[in-house]
């Protein structure tokens, strides 16, 4: 599979959607497979809240993309077909614009006072991004999660620019629970002594406790309560493999050592940009200004759900069939048997892969 | 013999409709109407391999067990609704047909005839029927709502539904003398247009 990873240089900055200007910014972006010459085989994935650009194959550091289940050759979204592009949306902290970024106006990094960014921001930096790249129109625009609620805003903010969209795992807005939980997060992130009101990397510390406490509470929601079950049960923890003397229970561990290892590669302020932009994330206040929002929409939609996803269950997808329904939008809305609660969308089904696979071709 | 089924279902869909087929199977009969009449069609369906046959063919699909009721689709409509060869499958076919009306003014159901001679032959000799059209053993059918045409016709009497239009297919599926002038001994299917009164 060709891989290729680049910066982009937005020397014209962006408008947000809350009135904040960056007046330029970056975007890190992987490609896999080849634009094909009338560059109508290109494929935009969108990531989750705390994923980035590295979708596919396995890069320098020897990580598996995220969707590589899903994304490579032969795969469900087969990049020796597709065109494939994944960038890290700003205010992430995997290489594009965000609050580990130097802000370009003052030379400093922007730390906490990098501005709150939207999915509609997102997709607008990434629509600047299909202007550089030359693509006329996306095959497919795709992603679960957050990564969904951006496929989806693509069809209503560029809709001659969408050919079809993969909304998986996703709502046509953030549930009171979504914010509950991720407002625990945050408090744990603000509360850890470190975080010094976000200014931490000015004083050459990192809020890693909270970082931590705040992606345990996370894997907890991913996971199906049965998929916990089978996973790690009641099970005591090997005392050689143990993370820490508290642990007892396997369970224990593994959230442990998640949580640990994600504090050290994901940035606080970033964790809050990410999660905030999820939360304020809203197509629609009731069903009918759902199907509004839905009236300029051309591309045809696939919206999948997780019968074992409880963060963001199925009927949320539903609720966007059936206002896709009523704007009379070729839309095919489908239920699987993903085991991993939220996650599921990640990992690759025999049924899931042939839905994605049958659909874009 | 499905050829001719959706060709009678296809006379009856206006060209440009909004169409929804309930147990659309792999979508082969809405793939039809979408070339043939241009319409917009959503099937649904709630076997996985089915889906994924309408996902191949372009056909948008919805998994539904429609024995669960429609729950939020219920507050759609549509022009025309049809249920082929499905309403014998339901645990709650009165309902699910209400349903079905309530969603689109017009319904088109088929559904085979229990009161076909040959059922009734395989019935006298004391077995239950497997002919042609209904091949499976009664252990092993879907079919768990077998009616004879009589018996739809009056359910839809009582139920208040209209029947504006019908056509009676023999074996070979077509419509043919005998099963015009007595459907009930000599049709294997009856194909229906319905209308809530």
């Amino acid at each position: 599979m060709k891989v290729e990873t680049k910066i982009f240089n937005f020397e014209d900055g962006i408008d947000l959607e809350n009135g904040a200007k960056l007046s330029s910014f970056e975007l890190i972006v992987e490609m896999y497979g080849e634009l094909n010459e009338d560059k109508s085989n290109a494929v935009l994935l969108c990531h989750a809240f705390s994923g980035n650009h590295h979708a596919a194959g396995k890069n320098d550091e020897g990580l598996i993309g995220w969707w590589d289940q899903l994304v490579g050759p032969e795969k469900a979204i087969d990049t020796n077909k597709y065109f494939v592009v994944c960038c890290n949306n700003l205010g992430g902290c995997s290489g594009s614009s965000g609050p580990i970024s130097i802000n370009p106006d003052n030379g400093e990094i922007y730390g906490s006072s990098f501005p709150q960014v939207s999915v509609v921001d997102w997709v607008n930096s990434q629509k600047m991004l299909t202007d550089k790249l030359g693509i006329s129109k996306w095959h497919f625009i795709a992603g679960g999660s957050l990564g969904g609620m951006q496929a989806l805003q693509w069809s209503i903010s560029y809709p001659n620019y969408v050919l079809k969209a993969g909304i998986f795992a996703a709502a046509a807005k953030s549930s009171t629970q979504n914010i509950a939980l991720n407002e625990v997060a945050r408090e744990a992130i603000r509360k850890d002594p470190n975080f010094l009101n976000g200014e931490y990397i000015a004083e050459g510390v990192k809020p890693k406790d909270g970082i931590k406490t705040a992606r345990m509470l996370g894997h907890i929601t991913y996971l199906s309560e049965e998929n916990m079950d089978i996973r790690f049960g009641r099970k005591f923890q090997d005392a050689e493999s143990k993370i820490s003397g508290e642990v007892d229970f396997e369970v224990e561990n593994y959230l442990q050592y998640k949580g640990e290892k994600f504090s050290e590669s994901f940035d606080a302020n970033s964790y809050i940009i990410m999660t905030k932009a999820m939360d304020n994330c809203d197509f629609a206040i009731d069903d009918d200004a759902l199907s509004k929002s839905l009236k300029n929409v051309k591309a045809s939609l696939l919206i999948i759900g997780f019968y074992s996803d409880w963060l963001y269950p199925p009927e949320r997808g539903k609720e966007i069939q059936i206002a896709a329904i009523k704007e009379n939008i070729d839309s095919s809305y489908i239920v699987l048997d993903g085991e991993q609660g939220h996650d599921s969308f990640l990992f690759r089904t025999e049924k899931y892969e042939e839905a994605i696979k049958k659909f874009i071709e | 013999m499905a050829i001719e089924i959706s060709d009678i279902i296809e006379n009856w869909v206006p060209n440009n409709s909004k169409v929804i087929d309930f147990g659309c199977g792999d979508g082969s009969l809405l793939q039809k109407l979408k070339t043939d009449k241009n319409i917009l069609g959503y099937g649904v369906e709630i076997n996985d391999k089915k889906i994924i046959s309408c996902l191949e063919k372009g056909v948008s699909v919805i998994k539904q067990d429609i024995d669960m009721g429609l729950g939020e689709f219920e507050s759609l409509s549509f022009d025309i609704a049809i249920m082929a060869r499905s309403i014998q499958c339901l645990k709650e076919p009165r309902p699910a047909l209400n349903r079905m009306l309530n969603l689109s003014k017009e319904c088109v159901v088929t559904l085979p005839n229990l009161g076909y001679w040959r059922c009734r032959i395989n019935l006298a000799m004391g077995r239950m029927p497997v002919t042609p059209d209904l091949p499976s053993s009664w252990h092993e059918t879907e079919n768990i709502h077998l009616c004879t045409i009589n018996d739809f016709e009056k359910l839809c009497n009582d139920e208040s539904i209209t029947i504006k239009q019908k056509v009676f297919l023999n074996s070979n599926g077509k419509e043919g003398m005998m099963s015009s002038i007595n459907p009930n001994l000599y049709a294997t299917e009856g194909v229906y247009l319905l209308e809530k009164k």
